[in-house]
Parts: C-alpha cells; sequence; structure tokens
C-alpha cells in the first residue's frame, strides 16, 4: 500500500511511503510520527491517500494509541465488541480474543489488564472494525523491558499471519529491526525507506544513520580511489573503505561503522583480525588507543576506545569473557572495510 | 503530625461537621410530634414543587448538557465570555433574577407582552414557576456537567470514532457513560436548587403555590409550628433522588 499525505499542522509533513506487511515508520520525538497516524485515522486535518477526505468513522483503519486508549467503563469482551453491531458481536468478539491469546480474561476490566494485554485488547478491538490498515503509535513504549521483544514478536506475527499492512511509529531501532519494511521520517519527510538490513547496513544521510544507531560517525575526506577499494582520510588517519560510485578524489564525506561490528583485541595480540585477502595493507585499518570504560549493557558490554578517535564499541558477552578487557588497558581495534559505511556530506545533520 | 497535634485536626473537622448538622439535629426535637399535622394547601405544594421541578430538570438537561458539552470541548474566540454569561444567573441575586425576569416575561415586557397574546401567560403561572427553576437551577448543572465533560479522556472519543462510531454514537457509548458521575452530582445539585427555589419564584410565580412560598405562607399566616411539617415534606420530596443518584455512580465507580 503506498501512502501519500500533506500536513500542514501541528507539524509541516509531506510524507509518501509504502507499507508493506510489518512496516515501521522510524522518526526521532517531534518529528510528527503521531501527527502522521492521527491524519490517517481522519483525526487531524490533512490531504492525502489513501482514505483521503473520509471522517475518522468512514476510514478502514484500526489504530492503537500509544496508550491503548481501553474504554474504562468496558469489559474486555465489550471492548472488542464496541466496533461490532449485531446478534454476533459477543462470538464474534470472543474469537478475537482468543486469536490474540487473551481466552479467559473477557470479564477483566482494562485496569486488571497489564500493559502487553491491554495491548492485545486493543489490537482484537481494532481488528474488529475489519480494517485494512493497522496504525500502532510507539507500540513498544508502554511495555516491559523483560518481555517487549516477545510481546511485539507475537503482535507482529499475528499481523503478518492475516496479511494486514500495518504502520508502526517509533523512535526505537530495534523494532525497526523486527520489520518488513522501514521508512525513516526526519524534517518533515522520508529520508529513505527499505528492507531493515539494507537500512541498518548503508544508511542514506547522517540523520539516518543516527536514528538507526550508529554511533561511531566522523567527518573525512577521499583520498584516492580505485575500482575495488578507496582510501578516507580523517581524524582517524588512512582508512582503506569500499568504493562507492559517486567517489571522487578531495571529495568530504562522513563515514560510520557500528559498534557491533568494531574488532578489539589486546594490544600485545597485535592482529585483531582475522586475514583479510581483500586488504592490500595488512597493517591498514588497524588503530591503538586505550579502553577507557567497560559498562554492561544488557548481554552486550559496551567499550569506549579512546585513540586517534573515540570509538563505542558492543562486544557479545561471549568474546568479551575470552578478551576480558579491563579500563585503562592499552587495545588495538580493527575497522573492517567493508562494514565502513561512507555517506557523502552535507546531507542533513 | 503528633498523636497529639493529629487529634486536635480531626477534632476542629468534627467540630465543623457538627455545626453544619446542628439545625437539622434541632428539627424533630422542635416538631410537635403530638400536634403533627398539614395545613392546607400543604399537600398540593408539593405535589407543584415536585412536578415543576421535574419537568424544570428534564428542560435543563436537554438544553444544558449540548452545551456544557460544547464548552468543555470546543476551544473558540470569546469563550470565556460564554462562559462568564452562563453563570450570570448563578451571580445574579435572586430577587434581581426574579425582577429581571418579571420585567422580561411580564405583561410588559418585550418578549411577555406579545407571548401573553398568544395564551402564555408568563406572570403567576405554572409557565412562569418552570421558568424561575431553571433560571435558578441550570447554571449550577451546566457547571458541574462541563467538569464531568472535560474529564472524559479526548483520545477515547477518538478511538470510537476510529472505531467506526459517528459522533452521536460516541457521545452515547463513551462521553456519557464515563460522565456519569460528575452528570449525576450536576443533576442533583440543579434538583435541589429548582426545588429550593424561593427568591426569582417570589416575584414572578407565587402561584401556584411550591413549598418553598407556601412555607412562607403558613409562617407568616399560623407561626412556626406549621412550618415543620412542610418541612419534613420538602425533605422528604427533595431528598430521594440525589441520594439515589449518588449511590448508583458511587457504585458503579468500583
Amino acid at each position: 500500500m503506498r501512502i501519500r499525505y500533506l500536513l500542514e499542522r501541528p507539524v509541516s509533513l509531506r510524507v509518501e511511503c509504502t507499507v508493506a506487511g510489518f512496516t515501521v515508520l522510524l522518526g526521532p520525538t517531534g518529528a510528527g510520527k503521531t501527527s502522521l497516524l492521527l491524519a490517517l485515522a481522519g483525526l487531524l486535518r490533512a490531504e492525502g491517500e489513501p482514505f483521503g477526505g473520509l471522517p475518522p468513522q468512514k476510514r478502514a483503519v484500526g489504530f492503537l494509541p500509544q496508550d491503548y486508549s481501553l474504554f474504562p467503563h468496558l469489559t474486555a469482551l465489550a471492548n472488542v465488541a464496541f466496533p461490532l453491531a449485531g446478534p454476533d458481536r459477543f462470538p464474534e468478539a470472543r474469537r478475537l480474543l482468543a486469536l490474540v491469546g487473551l481466552a479467559g480474561r473477557e470479564d477483566s476490566l482494562p485496569r486488571e489488564l497489564s500493559g502487553g494485554e491491554q495491548q492485545r485488547v486493543a489490537l482484537a478491538r481494532a481488528l474488529a472494525r475489519r480494517p485494512e490498515l493497522l496504525l500502532l503509535d510507539e507500540p513498544t513504549s508502554a511495555l516491559d523491558p523483560a518481555t517487549r521483544d516477545q510481546v511485539m514478536g507475537e503482535v507482529i506475527e499475528l499481523v503478518r499471519r492475516i496479511g494486514l499492512p500495518a504502520l508502526a511509529v517509533t523512535h526505537d531501532p530495534h523494532l525497526a529491526e523486527m520489520a518488513d519494511h522501514v521508512a525513516v521520517l526526519t524534517d518533515g519527510a522520508i529520508q529513505q525507506e527499505g528492507s531493515p538490513e539494507e537500512l541498518f547496513a548503508r544508511p542514506a544521510t547522517l540523520a539516518v544513520a543516527r536514528l538507526v544507531g550508529f554511533r561511531n560517525l566522523f567527518r573525512g575526506r577521499v583520498v584516492s580511489t580505485e575500482e575495488a577499494w578507496s582510501v578516507v582520510e580523517g581524524a582517524a588517519g588512512r582508512l582503506t573503505v569500499q568504493s562507492q560510485p559517486w567517489f571522487r578524489a578531495g571529495l568530504s564525506v562522513h563515514f560510520g561503522i557500528r559498534a557491533e561490528e568494531i574488532a578489539i583485541d589486546h594490544e600485545e595480540n597485535g592482529d585483531a583480525s582475522p586475514a583479510d585477502p581483500a586488504r592490500a595493507d595488512p597493517q591498514g585499518n588497524r588503530l591503538t588507543g586505550r579502553v577507557v570504560r567497560v559498562t554492561k549493557l544488557g548481554l552486550y558490554l559496551l567499550v569506549r576506545f579512546e585513540g586517534p578517535v573515540e570509538l563505542e564499541i558492543l562486544l557479545p558477552r561471549n568474546i568479551h569473557e575470552r578478551l576480558e578487557l579491563a579500563a585503562g588497558e592499552r587495545a588495538t581495534v580493527w575497522l573492517n572495510p567493508r562494514f565502513i559505511h561512507v555517506l557523502p556530506d552535507g546531507n542533513g545533520t | 503530625m503528633t498523636r497529639a497535634a493529629t487529634f486536635a485536626f480531626l477534632a476542629i473537622g468534627a467540630l465543623g461537621l457538627l455545626f453544619l448538622l446542628v439545625p437539622f439535629l434541632m428539627l424533630p426535637l422542635h416538631t410537635s410530634w403530638s400536634r403533627f399535622g398539614f395545613a392546607p394547601g400543604d399537600l398540593s405544594a408539593a405535589e407543584v414543587s415536585l412536578l415543576y421541578s421535574l419537568a424544570a430538570l428534564v428542560v435543563i438537561a436537554v438544553f444544558g448538557t449540548p452545551l456544557a458539552y460544547a464548552l468543555a470541548r470546543y476551544r473558540f474566540r470569546g469563550k470565556f465570555l460564554i462562559e462568564a454569561l452562563v453563570l450570570l444567573p448563578l451571580l445574579t441575586p435572586p430577587l434581581a433574577m426574579g425582577l429581571l425576569l418579571a420585567s422580561t416575561y411580564g405583561p410588559y415586557g418585550l418578549i411577555g407582552g406579545p407571548l401573553e397574546r398568544i395564551g402564555l401567560v408568563l406572570t403567576n403561572s405554572g409557565p412562569a414557576f418552570l421558568l424561575a427553576q431553571i433560571y435558578g437551577a441550570a447554571p449550577y448543572f451546566i457547571v458541574g456537567a462541563r467538569a464531568a465533560f472535560e474529564a472524559v479522556p479526548r483520545n477515547l472519543e477518538q478511538v470510537s470514532l476510529t472505531l467506526g462510531k459517528g459522533p452521536a454514537a460516541t457521545f452515547l457509548r463513551v462521553t456519557l457513560p464515563l460522565a456519569r458521575l460528575g452528570l449525576a452530582s450536576g443533576l442533583a445539585t440543579a434538583w435541589v436548587r429548582a426545588l429550593g427555589e424561593f427568591g426569582i419564584v417570589l416575584i414572578v410565580a407565587y402561584y401556584p403555590r411550591g413549598i418553598p412560598v407556601k412555607l412562607w405562607i403558613n409562617l407568616q399566616n399560623v407561626g412556626l409550628q406549621a412550618v415543620y411539617p412542610l418541612l419534613w415534606l420538602l425533605f422528604l420530596v427533595g431528598l430521594p433522588l440525589p441520594l439515589v443518584l449518588g449511590l448508583i455512580s458511587r457504585r458503579e465507580r468500583r
């Protein structure tokens, strides 16, 4: 489904993107993500397709607000039956509650349900309306971090099974990783859209790179360019990167590498990398410096490295257990040329 | 707070409560139960009060509800002015309000004159009585209902719209049920005000005699002893509705 919407207030937006399967619209706080959903639902004045010009009650959308907005005076069953009519509405509501895994909670009031259960009631209620498009506003924000992935995974699985296009807006790059399709909204327009793999590996602009979680972003200049490999110079010295068709010697660029894609080792071990046949220079893309801080980050360790440049490195536990890096220690990092992503300069900030 | 301070604090509150209750506690003591009996016309006064207050309440709810909803939901230029105008009858002393009504709806009034020619007499008549009660009670309901509507989350109404219910169905199935507590208390307050309205009624509707006017007449003609039975009747007629509304909304809130 193709979406084209034009908003003036409360933010000026010109959005054009595809909704395919479970689609995530990623954007920073205040980018107008919620406004776009309200506009699609007909609750905010806007021009666009689909549903253009229809009042909200005539639009076939299932809208899940951030707080789920269950009717507090109605039971779970009555909430789901709300959009239904006719004598079959309660059996149908029962079926939908069972579909979202809430059989047996029919008589519970919303305040007696957990955040995840409330979300599923809201989902069942939205499905009862027989929508052509599901809209989810920050669906992970009210969920318990411990069960968040599982709960969202089930929601996404269900949406895929029914074959209902869904548009979820969020600032959480983690949710985007689970999506079928991702679009990035900043500065009033879609900056880039594509598969999550594409966006996470090859963000088109600096703003997109930041949103999809690039922590290590630097400024540099193309020194020389050949068919496969080029050399970029910046504060980190000269680095080998994959050539891009638009590379010209002397061109200003930004480049970045994801925190989880940097290799690190103790300095005395020398080579932080397995042998890479693509490299002409065996000493290339290596930086030496000092580990400043090691912080736990869920199952990962966040290592802060200070060398010619500062880097943030995410290590899985198994690697950290082997290395046992400590703050203050000297270390070598290796930036795999294939994982360094280069962006043209001057594309947003 | 220390125990002694807490005790003193609560004792002051209890004194306040007692002070408020004293007149009511005295009523059974002052009533001469051996000679308890209604003066002529007391029962018909109760009938007049009951019927017209109910009618006034219906009129107030029908016209006041949309007004209160509009004040709660819509933002428009000059809204504060309308808010002040709604309160005007409430801020005007009842006697002054009665005089204003007499000059407006009376036989020589700009509105009352023409109406009288088509047969609608708005002085000392049933409709006049109703009119006086509406002016006396409506602002109380509108203020209460407005607060009740404001407390209904806007996004619940929006979600109802996205679920395919139009504005009317949304109002009936979401807004009204969620505002019921405040609406019930607004109705109860308006009921008590309408039933007890004396100042305005005295000027524009001395007849038909409702309980407040009849109390005044009994006091003037007979004396205090003739007042007590009618006072009991006033409580008997006036209290059930607020009590029932209060009980229903409390039970549903849990």
